[in-house]
């Protein structure tokens, strides 16, 4: 009977399939045909619909879309970049300025941030602590401004235990995520192999926790999402988690059944891993936005000292280019001029004892002498204004004589006896001032040494000093030549005048003198010839003198000829004066003896 | 990337360990091996087009008192059984590992005989050992103190790998 019915059974369902074959048409092609021939216009009717729904049931389209949306704008860039570039113009400007206006906040927003941690205490006893707990000062920061922080999230095969990809918040320790996710894939293969539950499923691990870290499993039949979190992770990150190990599996089946190790293909799941990185700040952000007193205060420190600089360097060039000014003073030098502080000044000076002070001329200045040190160093100076002060001075302690200036050079007049005018040439020429250069003594006439003369030693000591002067004028004749030059006058004018001086003298102390001309020659050639270059020589140079004024009677001329001494024979080719003198009184002396 | 999931396995003491050292520089200690049985390490191998990266699982070695751990096993792309050429045992051993390990998976299998800077006392050409040959996909002789032939053994399991 129950065999029966089978048999009906089976041979009714085999009527129904012919039945339906015979309307549907095999393997319901006809149905699928006619859907396939009005399918574009149901899909159009519905498509934004269906597109919003999905939307907002699990917000998968967009992630779905991005990759799309990118290669086409990728496409366009490097294929009609040209019609991207005028698309894009109207709001280039905009955007970099929004981008730069982002940038500079953002920059002060770290800069604040950076200082407020550095330099707070609470920055301090962060960074201790984290140093007692052995953490970076980063992850000690962010687990204390953070309820909660994923830093990781990472995608892994299941079967394999190979990582797919992964996501981290600051994109940096990546390079050991592929171990890390192996390892977890075999921690949670020895967890569910050691608890293995008989009746039920293998157990799976679902979190691992320290203190401060957690990593949440969500597994899913190919693959696990797994999210590293520090803090205490809410049940809002686990729903994420399990929304996107979700997303992943309808979005990514194909791939994740055919996986052979090549992770290429889920490039694209960064954008649903993303979502995994959530955060919650401990302090709510308030409203008004903070304004950054730390990198404002910095700011204002670095203007403000940048500002006493530059007017503090301001400042010592200004007083630089005046103190300098004191070297444009005759008669000083400034060596060096330190300026370390406004009243710490070193000033290293040459001065010439005749000009201004230096005191003088700082306060003369308005400057605060008391500020300076001054190493001063003495030194004769030849500025004109100097050298007439100078000779001023000198010319002072005379006050008979009567000084006129022509341009630089000085010219005395008036009467002065012997002593004092040589007293007055000496420290003159001590003084920077020469005869026939910048000293002009023509008009200057001597006084009757008689009666001035006071003692006997002085007149002696001036006698003896004016023949000494003599006996040192020499005239040099080149070869067999016997004619007197420029030089050999000025030397003859020098010794007219000391024997003109020698005259009063000599009366007054009662003494004859005579003037011997000696002329010389070398040794070379005839000496008869020497003899009479010798003698020529003084003949001329006596001619001179005497047609200056001397009296003949008073010069004897000698030519030695050739003078035998080693070393000058060759080269003596000289006139040479002597004064021989004779005291009266010493031979009146003897006769009476 | 392509990425890889080999296994290591083989009798203890046979220098699997060693092998994994000389081919990669370990990041993990020691200390995994013996706390869950398996230390990972990986290797990228850079062939003429393309590079591949092993995720090396080396599974800690099986004598009487552990047993062969299957679990990580799983989703492998190769195993390689390691024998040891100064102990004649160990090829036996290797054996019953390649049995058991073939109950859960058919993807290739390699045989390497370690340990040849040591003076054999076995060969595998040995006739008892002739049928154990054709068991396996590839074959090498290595050393994992010389370094002898540790990089062409990974070089060739690449090539085959890409090859499938």
């Amino acid at each position: 009977m129950s065999k029966d019915a089978s048999t009906e059974h089976a041979e009714s369902e085999k009527q129904l399939e012919q039945v339906r074959n015979l309307l549907l048409g095999k393997d319901n092609s006809r149905v699928t045909a006619s859907f396939e021939k009005d399918a574009r216009r149901i899909v159009a009717d519905v498509i934004t619909e269906a597109l919003h729904d999905r939307q907002q049931r699990d917000n998968s389209v967009d992630k779905v879309i991005q990759p799309f949306v990118e290669d086409s704008v990728k496409h366009s860039v490097e294929h009609n970049s040209e019609q991207m570039v005028s698309s894009l113009y109207p709001i280039v400007g905009s955007l970099v300025r929004k981008s730069v206006a982002a940038f500079l906040s953002d920059f002060m927003e770290k800069t604040n941030q950076l200082l407020e941690n550095s330099l707070t205490i609470k920055g301090l006893k962060w960074r201790i602590k984290a140093r007692q707990s052995g953490v970076s000062y980063a992850q000690y920061a962010a687990s204390q401004t953070f309820v909660y922080r994923v830093e990781h999230v990472f995608l892994i095969h299941r079967e394999t235990g190979l990582l797919l990809n992964t996501v981290a918040l600051d994109n940096e320790n990546k390079s050991d995520a592929d171990i890390v996710s192996a390892m977890l894939t075999a921690i949670n293969d020895f967890v569910g192999d050691s608890f293995l539950n008989d009746d039920g499923p293998k157990e799976q691990l679902q979190a691992v926790s320290t203190d401060n870290f957690n990593l949440l499993i969500k597994p899913g039949p190919c693959a696990l999402v797994v999210a590293a979190v520090t803090g205490n992770p809410p049940q809002k990150i686990s729903d994420q988690l399990q929304l996107t190990v979700e997303n992943i599996h309808s979005l990514y089946l194909d791939e994740l059944n055919a996986f052979d190790g090549n992770n290429q293909r889920f490039e694209q799941t960064e954008n649903l891993l993303q979502d995994c990185l959530l955060s919650e700040q401990k302090s709510k952000p308030t409203d008004k936005k903070k304004i950054p007193w730390f990198a404002i205060a910095l700011l204002f420190i670095i203007i403000l000292f940048i500002g006493y600089k530059i007017t503090n360097w301001i400042k010592t060039e200004k007083l630089h280019t005046k103190i300098m000014q004191l070297d444009a003073v005759p008669g000083v030098i400034v060596k060096q001029l330190n300026i370390r502080q406004f009243d710490d000044i070193t000033l290293d000076v040459l001065r010439d004892p005749d000009a201004a002070s230096i005191n003088q001329w700082l306060s003369s200045h308005d400057l605060n002498e008391q500020h300076f040190t001054i190493i001063e160093r003495n030194y004769y100076a030849l500025d004109p204004s100097i050298l007439r002060q100078r000779a001023q001075r000198i010319i002072a302690a005379y006050p008979d004589l009567s000084v006129k200036w022509q341009d630089s050079n000085l010219i005395l007049s008036g009467l002065l006896d012997i002593t004092k005018k040589e007293q007055l040439h000496n420290a003159l020429a001590i003084a920077g001032f020469t005869a026939g250069q910048n000293l002009i003594t023509d008009k200057l006439q001597l006084t009757s040494a008689l009666p001035m003369l006071e003692s006997r030693e002085i007149n002696q000591q001036v006698f003896d000093d004016i023949i000494g002067r003599i006996g040192a004028i020499q005239l040099n004749f080149p070869v067999a030549n016997e004619v007197i030059n420029a030089e050999m006058h000025a030397s003859l004018q020098r010794l007219y005048q000391y024997i003109t001086q020698l005259e009063p003298i000599a009366t007054a102390l009662d003494i004859n003198f005579g003037l011997l001309i000696l002329g010389s020659s070398d040794n070379t050639g005839n000496k008869t010839t020497n003899d009479i270059i010798s003698l020529q020589r003084a003949k001329n140079a006596a001619d001179i003198l005497l047609r200056k004024g001397i009296n003949k009677d008073k010069v004897f001329v000698v030519g030695l000829g050739q003078i035998e001494i080693p070393g000058i024979s060759s080269t003596a080719r000289t006139v040479m004066f002597n004064i021989i003198h004779i005291n009266q009184s010493s031979i009146t002396n003897d006769i009476k003896q | 990337m392509i990425q890889k999931k080999i296994c290591l396995l083989g009798a203890s003491s046979v220098g699997k360990t060693s092998l994994v050292k000389q081919f990669v520089e370990g990041i993990f200690s020691e200390k995994y091996l013996t706390t869950i049985g398996v230390k990972i390490d990986k290797k990228v191998v850079t062939l003429a087009e393309q590079q591949i990266q092993f995720m090396l699982w080396d599974m800690e070695g099986n004598d009487s008192y552990n047993v062969f751990q299957e679990r990580y096993l799983r989703g492998a792309a190769a195993y390689i059984i390691v024998v040891d050429q100064t102990r004649a045992s160990s090829i036996r051993e290797g054996i019953d590992i390649h049995t058991l390990a073939r109950q859960v998976t058919d993807c290739p299998a390699i045989l390497t005989v370690n340990k040849n800077d040591l003076p054999a006392t076995w060969h595998i050409e040995d006739r008892e050992n002739e049928g154990y040959q054709s068991l396996f996909d590839l074959q090498f002789s290595t050393s994992a103190k010389t370094g002898a032939n540790v990089e062409e053994m990974f070089v060739a399991l690449a090539k085959l790998l890409l090859k499938g």
